[in-house]
């Protein structure tokens, strides 16, 4: 376990390295670079070439990369050229309250999911699975913003019910003192999560309710009830795990836009103005947030079905 | 006759999909006495396990009973609600499964699973059902069993799972076991420690068994009375000595007839029974079995016999009496060999032969890293000893047979002959050329004449192209022919394998399992080798289709001058088709020799241990005990050593080659006089 562990953490360190010569590289192709974004069309050649210099944006690529990454390696991501604040401070304060964002829409994910696929898996080719396929389909294939609007317009316009903006505290805490507020965006980045997880579930039921050992089970005399609970769902939520893991990242691109529709404080807005205005920095911190995350989600994934599935747990 | 534990009477089942019913079981009566055997034989699609399955009210979605009872202690479990048969379930009857593999919940463990009918029938505490349930595996056989019941299925071998799933079934002391196919998915051996495990288990606890098998040999020694299935219907029904001294229907003589090791002659094909088991959509009218029968006449296809005692008989009061539904029954007295009047005749010429060598294998191995990765051979780690040098040769015109249970390097040592992989040492040569010395263009003109037959032809078939192509792939590659000659080379093959030309435009999943088996053949014909490697080519067959097959491959050797490596687990297949053997055990040869020689007087205990499991039982016979041996970490020396009777410590050191002459060979310390 402990051997397995270390060389995932090991592979997880090779794609985070990977991770940021991308985004490194892919940032400074971009047309007109920071010096433009920061001081405006109308600095003079001199500016550009001195603000250049001052940034070591004159050095060769490989050389700033080496730079960025020795910075990193001290735990300094840089400062922003915008908001006159250090990234790593940004990210301190944002990434909280995205991750909240994030938690809560997961739960309520989970929550609305495991007992609609089961549903559906149960009922299968019946009435309830026709409506439920049906409602999961069309949250599948409505984009986010879209999804976010409807909500807007119907809870918070026509029946005013919920406010259209997010809280705008500082803290977590205060942030959880509004929970009316939070309640729009959460939802938004939940269905399709929804949808996705229940789709998945309900062949997941599916798959090992005809299996041999489902069989073995009723003819212990198992009711079919317990057989689902006992036998069944264990296996079946077994690669839901992986699953949500692997969400990691889809839910981020969900949060960058319910978070700028709702002006919602966290990364994702952050990132949203940094990629208006090229800010550089934020945009790199961000990316390599992201990355971590989506690198933990999966080895988190990896390592909870390691201890979930048996099977899995006693490979050397 | 005492009361009866089980009456089924009357029983129909349908099972109805979304575009078709099909009436599966027709009219099924069957009597059980407590304490009783009974066997249902028949080919895949009789209805024998939906029978079993029945009983317990266990059928498969779609399937419903339709008409008559199932009595079991006075209920009727045709009509009980479902918690009723919740209660019988696991209470008072057991049921077995055929693929321990699959059967077992890989999240649960042992001990979890093998208590569950003891909490739900029983008042029983949590401590006091586990305590139970261990008691239960050891009785099965389980070594260790208070260790096991905290492992999961995974980490048991495949006799070791049935052995847990057999205590599941028993742990509530069921008056019925119902047994499905329990030791299909098994190997010999251990297939007879299992049956062996059941009948003491029987006897024990005084409980009645259904067996439902395939397989003639299995129902032979196991139950006192058989009905053997055929079209959702009981084509005969008799106890067992009476119906293996003289069957009476016509169906159970040709099944009979069609078993290898019941053939006299080795040189005369097989009975078989040609055509296909009815599709049970419509109702037939008259005779199942009329259309494949030999002695079908104008009644037979329009008059359904009944089950009777004779021709002009009438229905016995005793209903465990030899019935049978035949108008034309073969004769009824036994000791006269009722299968010979349908036994073709023998081909006319012999065989041609001759003596040399196309096929020799010098010192082959080959072992796999146990860890992957890319520096795994560079750490020098501990790897799988598949193969540990094997010397054979094969002759041009011969069929070598190659026996092993399963994990004995069998098929590696397939894939090694054919070229598909690289030994770790010693050569393959065909014709006189080392595989290894060939390259490119010289190594694909080699490939083309050795090819390969697998057991699942659907599963080693593009299930995207028609067999046209797929017979036509090898032609391309090796570039022989234009478009026109290759259409005449198929049409010709399929002639050669006794299919359709018209079946280049189908599918191969649109082929029965038999049909698959002959476009696998011809695949393999399709460049015109030398030598056909066929791996388990008729371990997925029903004996009546293996028959054909094993009749078609020999029919073919003899025109074609052809020579295969026939690989099977299969004794008595081996026996019927192959010239010579060799014995496999664990990666190693442990007896090679003419057919007969190794057959009826082997040199190895290992062989004497495989023979004894389908031979009648001897008192003086050591059947197997034990299981084989990881090959990560194989025995030194002989490696059945810890299976084996005569071992010593003597057996740690490499054994010597031991001969009988005319080629007969084993390496063995304590060969087998006989």
């Amino acid at each position: 376990m402990i051997g397995f562990l270390a060389k995932r953490l090991a592979q997880a360190l090779v794609v985070l390295l990977l991770v940021s010569v991308i985004v490194f590289v892919l940032l400074h192709l971009l047309p007109g670079g920071p010096a433009r974004a920061i001081l405006g069309v109308q600095a003079t050649p001199q500016a550009v070439a001195h603000f250049n210099h001052q940034q070591g944006y004159d050095r060769s690529l490989p050389q700033q990369y080496l730079m960025y990454l020795g910075r990193l390696l001290t735990g300094d991501l840089g400062e922003s050229y915008r908001l006159n604040q250090s990234v790593g401070s940004l990210l301190a304060e944002r990434l909280p309250r995205t991750a909240l964002l994030a938690g809560l829409s997961l739960a309520l994910a989970a929550v609305l999911a495991v007992p609609l696929g089961i549903l559906q898996a149960v009922r299968r080719g019946r009435a309830a699975d026709h409506v439920l396929t049906g409602l999961a389909f069309l949250a599948y294939a409505t984009p986010v913003f879209f999804l976010g609007l409807v909500l807007v317009l119907v809870f918070s316009q026509q029946l005013p019910l919920l406010p259209a903006e997010a809280p705008q505290a500082d803290t977590v805490g205060g942030i959880l003192a509004e929970p009316a507020g939070l309640v729009l965006p959460v939802v938004t980045t939940a269905l399709g999560i929804v949808a996705a997880f229940s789709r998945y579930l309900r062949s997941a039921v599916l798959d090992n309710l005809g299996e041999d050992y489902v069989r073995t089970a009723r003819a212990k005399g198992q009711s079919g009830t317990r057989v689902l609970v006992r036998h069944v769902l264990r296996n079946a939520l077994l690669p839901l795990v992986t699953l949500l893991g692997l969400y990691l990242p889809t839910l981020f691109s969900g949060t960058l836009v319910v978070e700028s529709m709702f002006n919602y404080p966290g990364m994702g807005l952050l990132f949203w103005n940094a990629a208006q205005g090229s800010d550089f920095p934020v945009l790199l911190g961000v990316t390599l947030v992201v990355g971590v995350a989506t690198v933990l989600g999966s080895l988190l994934a990896d390592v909870a079905y390691a201890v979930l599935d048996p099977r899995i747990r006693s490979v050397p | 006759m005492t009361e009866p534990l089980l009456r089924i009477d009357d029983l129909h089942v349908d099972i109805t999909t979304r575009d078709r019913t099909v009436h599966a079981l027709d009219g099924i009566d069957l009597d059980l006495a407590p304490g009783e055997a009974l066997g249902l034989v028949g080919e895949s699609g009789c209805g024998k396990t939906l029978t079993a399955l029945s009983v317990l009210g266990l059928l498969p979605a779609g399937g419903r009973i339709t008409r008559g009872r199932i009595l079991f202690h006075g209920t009727d479990l045709a009509a009980a609600p479902e918690p009723v048969l919740r209660g019988v379930r696991g209470h008072t009857v057991g049921m077995v499964f055929q693929d321990p593999l699959t059967s077992l919940n890989p999240t649960m463990t042992i001990g979890a699973q093998v208590a569950e009918p003891l909490r739900l029938h029983t008042r029983l505490t949590r401590a006091e059902a586990r305590a139970k349930a261990e008691e239960m595996l050891g009785l099965v056989g389980l070594p260790r069993p208070a260790e096991r019941m905290t492992h999961y299925p995974h980490q048991l071998s495949g006799g070791m799972r049935q052995r847990v799933a057999i205590a599941m079934a028993l742990v509530c002391e069921p008056d019925l076991l119902i047994a499905d196919e329990p030791t299909t998915a098994l190997d010999v051996t251990t297939q007879h420690q299992i049956l062996e495990l059941v009948d003491a288990l029987r006897a024990r606890l005084g409980m009645a068994l259904i067996l439902v098998t395939h397989d003639l040999g299995v129902i032979a020694r196991r139950v006192d009375r058989v009905a053997v299935m055929y079209g959702g219907r009981i084509a005969e029904h008799a106890p067992v000595r009476p119906l293996f001294a003289a069957p009476r229907h016509r169906y159970t003589q040709a099944l009979f007839a069609a078993l290898p090791e019941r053939a006299p002659d080795p040189a005369r094909p097989l009975a078989t029974v040609p055509g296909r088991p009815p599709v049970l959509t419509t109702r037939p009218t008259g005779c199942r079995f009329a259309p494949r029968c030999g002695f079908a006449t104008d009644l037979c296809r329009t008059a359904e016999p009944e089950l009777t005692d004779g021709p002009d008989g009438g229905r016995p009061a005793d209903r465990t009496a030899h019935t049978f539904a035949c108008f034309h029954p073969a004769g009824p007295a036994p000791g006269a060999d009722p299968v010979a009047e349908i036994r073709p005749p023998a081909p006319a010429t012999a065989p041609p032969r001759a003596d040399a060598p196309l096929l020799r294998l010098t010192d082959l191995a080959k072992s796999y890293p146990l860890h992957g990765g890319p520096f795994a051979r560079r750490r020098g780690a501990a790897g799988i000893s598949a193969v540990a040098g094997i010397s054979l040769t094969v002759r041009r015109g011969e069929t070598f047979g190659i026996v092993g249970e399963s994990g004995c390097g069998k098929s590696t040592l397939g894939r090694l002959a054919v070229g598909l992989e690289a030994p770790t040492t010693g050569t393959v040569e065909v014709a006189g050329r080392d595989l290894a010395t060939l390259r490119g263009g010289e190594l694909r003109a080699h490939r083309r004449e050795v090819q390969l037959m697998f057991q699942d032809s659907a599963a080693a078939m593009d299930p995207r192209m028609r067999v046209g192509a797929v017979l036509t792939e090898p032609l391309v590659i090796q570039g022989i022919g234009d478009r026109a000659a290759r259409q005449r080379r198929i049409a010709g093959l399929l002639d050669d394998v006794g299919l359709p030309r018209g079946a280049v435009d189908r599918y191969p999943h649109e082929f029965s399992g038999g049909q698959r088996q002959r476009l696998g053949l011809a695949r393999a014909l399709a460049l015109a080798p030398s030598l056909v490697v066929a791996d388990e080519p008729v371990s997925a067959l029903d004996v009546s289709v293996q028959a054909q097959i094993l009749n078609l491959m020999r029919a073919l050797q003899r025109e074609k001058g052809l020579s295969y490596l026939f690989i099977s687990h299969d004794l008595a297949v081996v026996r019927h088709v192959a010239d010579r053997v060799g014995v496999m055990y664990l990666g190693k040869l442990v007896e090679t020799g003419p057919a007969e020689a190794v057959f009826d007087r082997p040199l190895h205990p290992y062989t004497r241990g495989l023979l004894d499991t389908v031979r009648p039982p001897d008192p003086a016979s050591r059947p197997l005990g034990g299981e084989t041996p990881s090959a990560a970490a194989p025995p030194s020396g002989c490696r059945f050593r810890t299976r084996c009777a005569f071992a010593t410590e003597r057996c740690a050191a490499e054994p010597p080659l031991v001969g009988r002459g005319a080629g007969h060979v084993a390496s063995c310390h304590f060969p087998l006089r006989g």
